[in-house]
């Protein structure tokens, strides 16, 4: 098929979908009208788009400082990560922390450490940290050996090096790395002023909405902060399409080698590794130190093993933080399996459809920027209040990142691979089965990586929102009993999950390895 | 790490951070508006009408008062406001700031309640109404998880377990309810039912206060710091914020759409809803020796109360004796 029949396939389908979401609305068919017809919504944001225009020139202006103060941040500490290895060794622990922390564990400890507009605009560029950095980094270490043999024959420092060569090397990647961080941006910005008493944003006007039991205002305003979701990726994607092709010159794209550790003295390791988990323990001292707040409600990390594990409060925190817990962390991992799996499965189907595909991705998109609480209504019509809307929230929560990277291994199989089999007349299906699926092994790492620490967001998502249950429905009761120790403690405890099951990964990968070479 | 370290370094974080504010204050009482900071416990809706009507009328610059009112919201906890000194008082629900006083030695005060009957109530469709605690039985019941508290309270009154209750997440959003997904939930009846009768239903509802949680709502919450020195700033503010809610409650239809270009543009929510609200408030703020009036009966009921759930209120939590100095 030509391109312009491919486009033109996928967009008829694009069309299909559309046309079966405005029947489905029409005819109250999903959650007896719950999901407006599409119509409706595009009619009543046009009708009301003069009330809109505040909000989202309020959530611009958090999303946008957040991006630039996030992504400052992000290339201030790549620089340095990629000048002095160790310091990136040292904020290991931070970097983790930073790209696991479930943001509505996060908000309320924000809002009471913070001005709600301080808030507002940390979440967001907490969101956008992340994606920059280790975009940037690896760019950073991904510029041609070769070339920075050649600068240091010159006798070129490391900081020539970086402004000559490497700076210009990692823009593709950096620009890559803003296009996850414009939604995240927005989405952050959403998530915080939905809870931080904000007069203005996107989030402010869903929170006032929700009241009304009119499903088309929500959806037009979680589409609306789709669209901007949607600009920001769309800019930053123009910006690295045009940067690009400018820098192919230089660009060769050889993956960066990971700093070299394995003969390390082990004392040395030791003192990194203790470091890393000091860091981010120290910065949460710091910052508490420098807002000068109440220990009444701004817990040091000394404060939370007062409450939970010291003080006269201990037994009664740990009680009820063992029960969350139990019911918590099986779903999670359930969840995470199974959005790792959805993930899988979308991206074997986007192989071997890619047609199809292309057309799922804008609702794909859909479910990562819509806020979920506008959702919650539809979720709990459809699909009860029980273990399934949990495990359908985890998924939608998890699948989309692990997706991307997975799609991504796929495309980058050598046409050469398939060569063979198709020489010998192979089925689609036999192909993936041959060929796709071995190769995407080394990706399937990848993906879980991204996957799931996520997991444990869409459980508490879930848990607040439908089931009330176990850790997200802790969190929100213990701010009725103005429980500040408890609020802390699920903020600590929910990184600390996440980062182990961010760290599950490696392990993985270990046993993976190790099977692989007994065969 | 004892509290008492933590307490005794809170008081003097307090102190220090009051002192420097309290300065400037006596300074300009004389000739400009002194600055005071108030808290609110929600977005802004007809539950802040009076304060409202009091800023626009210049109800509180006639006091000397030059107030900023901070808008609440589902992350906001407005003690934390008091406590973190970005707000001189806060609205507060009663039974929250007692528990903290008495679990972690908040040094808070209860100056003043706006409502004299707490609006929270439990919700119900008409076609399947539930009229009182009993008829929870067997039910499934929405509640935000902030106000699980009350609704245990309110079970524990009525002696009944609250396994036989289901209770599940409340998010701010009707649809389940008139969707029949669940049976009742819990929210302001000065609120909800109108958003169910817009959408071709009717509701019922009973104020958790009639079947024996009596206790108040948007309790008027200071530190003992700020009630030390600023409390001519206090009175003041007692006494505007009445005469603002006096203005609103003479034609409950009157104020709320003067604030459709302001206080309420853009909080997704219709005018008509605040007409709504602030008509079904005015009841239950009203007492005979004016608003915020805290009487001896009210303030045993809400000690009784809450002793029922396991939280000691004692009455010298509740100073009434500003509310005294603006007495007629």
């Amino acid at each position: 098929m030509t391109r312009f029949g491919d486009h033109l396939a996928t967009g008829v389908l694009i069309l299909l979908l559309l046309a079966a979401w405005e029947v489905a609305g029409q005819l109250k068919l999903v959650a007896d009208g719950t999901l407006p017809p599409l119509s409706a919504i595009l009619l009543r944001l046009a009708a009301e788009w003069r009330e809109y225009w505040p909000h989202v020139a309020a959530t611009l202006y958090t999303a946008s400082l957040g991006f630039l103060i996030g992504n400052a941040v992000a290339l201030a500490a790549a620089v340095s990560f990629c000048l002095w290895p160790v310091a990136e060794r040292v904020f290991r622990g931070v970097n983790i922390a930073a790209f696991t922390v479930p943001p509505i564990a996060l908000a309320p400890v924000l809002v009471i450490a913070l001005d709600g507009e301080t808030a507002r605009i940390t979440l967001a560029a907490l969101l956008v940290y992340f994606p920059t950095m280790t975009a940037a980094l690896a760019g950073l270490r991904s510029a041609d050996p070769r070339a920075v043999d050649l600068i240091r024959a010159y006798g070129g420092g490391p900081l020539r090096t970086l402004w000559l060569l490497r700076l210009r090397a990692a823009l593709p990647a950096i620009l890559s790395g803003f296009q996850v961080a414009a939604p995240a941006a927005v989405l952050g910005a959403v998530l915080a002023e939905f809870g931080s008493g904000a007069r203005w944003g996107l989030g402010t006007f869903l929170l006032g909405s929700l009241g009304r039991a009119e499903p088309d205002r929500l959806w037009g305003i979680g589409l609306t902060a789709t669209a901007i979701a949607g600009l920001g990726y769309a800019l930053s994607a123009t910006l690295a399409a045009r940067t690009t092709s400018l820098n192919r010159a230089v660009n060769i794209g050889i993956t960066g080698p990971e700093p070299e550790t394995a003969n390390e003295a082990p004392l040395r390791r030791a003192l990194l590794l203790a470091a890393a988990i000091l860091m981010p323990l120290l910065i949460w001292q710091a910052m508490l130190f420098w807002a000068d707040l109440s220990p009444i409600i701004a817990k040091t990390p000394m404060g939370v093993i007062d409450y939970l594990i010291t003080g006269k409060t201990a037994a009664s925190a740990q009680t009820r933080l063992l029960a969350a817990l139990a019911e918590t962390v099986p779903i999670t991992i359930a969840g995470m399996l199974l959005g790792l799996g959805f993930a899988f499965a979308l991206a074997l189907l986007s192989f071997a459809a890619p047609l199809l595909m292309r057309a799922l991705l804008p609702f794909a998109l859909v479910t990562q920027t819509m806020p979920l609480v506008a959702l919650t209504p539809l979720a709990v019509l459809i699909l009860g209040r029980g273990i399934t809307v949990t495990l359908v929230i985890t998924i939608s929560v998890t699948f989309f990142a692990a997706f991307v990277v997975l799609a991504q291994g796929f495309a980058m199989i050598p046409k050469a691979a398939f060569d063979l089999v198709d020489a010998y007349g192979a089925s689609t299906l036999r192909k993936v089965r041959l060929i796709a699926i071995p190769a995407s092994r080394q990706w399937l790492f990848v993906a879980a990586r991204l996957a799931l620490p996520k997991a444990l967001l869409g459980v508490m998502i879930a848990e607040w929102l439908a089931t009330g249950k176990g850790l997200g429905n802790l969190l929100n009761q213990s701010r009725g009993y103005l429980d500040y120790g408890m609020i802390w403690t699920v903020a600590v405890v929910s990184i600390l999950l996440s980062v182990l099951l961010y760290q599950l990964t490696p392990v993985l990968e270990w046993v993976g390895r190790s099977d692989r070479r007994v065969r | 790490m004892p509290l008492m370290t933590n307490r005794r370094r809170f008081l003097q974080l307090m102190g220090t951070g009051a002192a420097a504010g309290a300065m400037p204050g006596f300074v300009s009482r004389a000739h400009a508006a002194t600055p005071l900071t108030m808290q609110a416990a929600w977005i802004n809706d007809a539950e802040f009408a009076g304060y409202f009507a009091a800023i626009d009328d210049g109800l509180y610059k006639n006091e000397g008062l030059d107030v900023t009112y901070l808008s609440g919201g589902p992350d906001v906890i407005p003690e934390s406001s008091i406590i973190a000194g970005k707000a001189d008082l806060a609205l507060t629900t009663p039974d929250t700031t007692i528990k903290t006083i008495v679990d972690q030695g908040a040094p808070f005060k209860i100056i003043g309640a706006q409502y004299q009957k707490n609006p929270i109530g439990i919700v119900s469709l008409a076609k399947t109404p539930i009229n009182s605690p009993e008829e929870l039985k067997g039910k499934t019941l929405a509640v935000p998880p902030v106000n699980v508290i009350s609704v245990e309270a309110l079970l524990a009154i009525n002696g009944i377990d609250r396994s036989e209750v289901n209770i599940v997440p409340y998010a701010y959003d009707p649809t389940p309810l008139i969707k029949g997904e669940i049976d009742a939930s819990l929210d302001f009846t000065t609120n909800v039912p109108f958003t169910i009768e817009q959408s071709g239903e009717k509701a019922v509802s009973f104020l958790l206060y009639d079947f024996g949680y009596k206790t108040y709502n948007d309790t008027v919450v200071v530190t003992e710091e700020v009630l030390k020195t600023k409390r001519a700033e206090l009175v003041a503010w007692l006494k505007a914020s009445r005469a603002g809610w006096d203005a609103n409650f003479a034609d409950t239809t009157a104020y709320p759409p003067k604030f459709a270009s302001t206080w309420f543009a853009g909080t997704g929510r219709t005018i008509e809803n605040e007409v709504f609200f602030n008509g079904a408030q005015k009841p239950l703020m009203e007492h005979a020796g004016g608003i915020f009036t805290m009487d001896a009966e009210g303030i045993d009921a809400n000690i009784e109360t809450l002793g029922r759930i396991g939280i000691k209120a004692t009455p010298d939590m509740f100073d009434t004796s500003l509310l005294e100095e603006i007495k007629g």
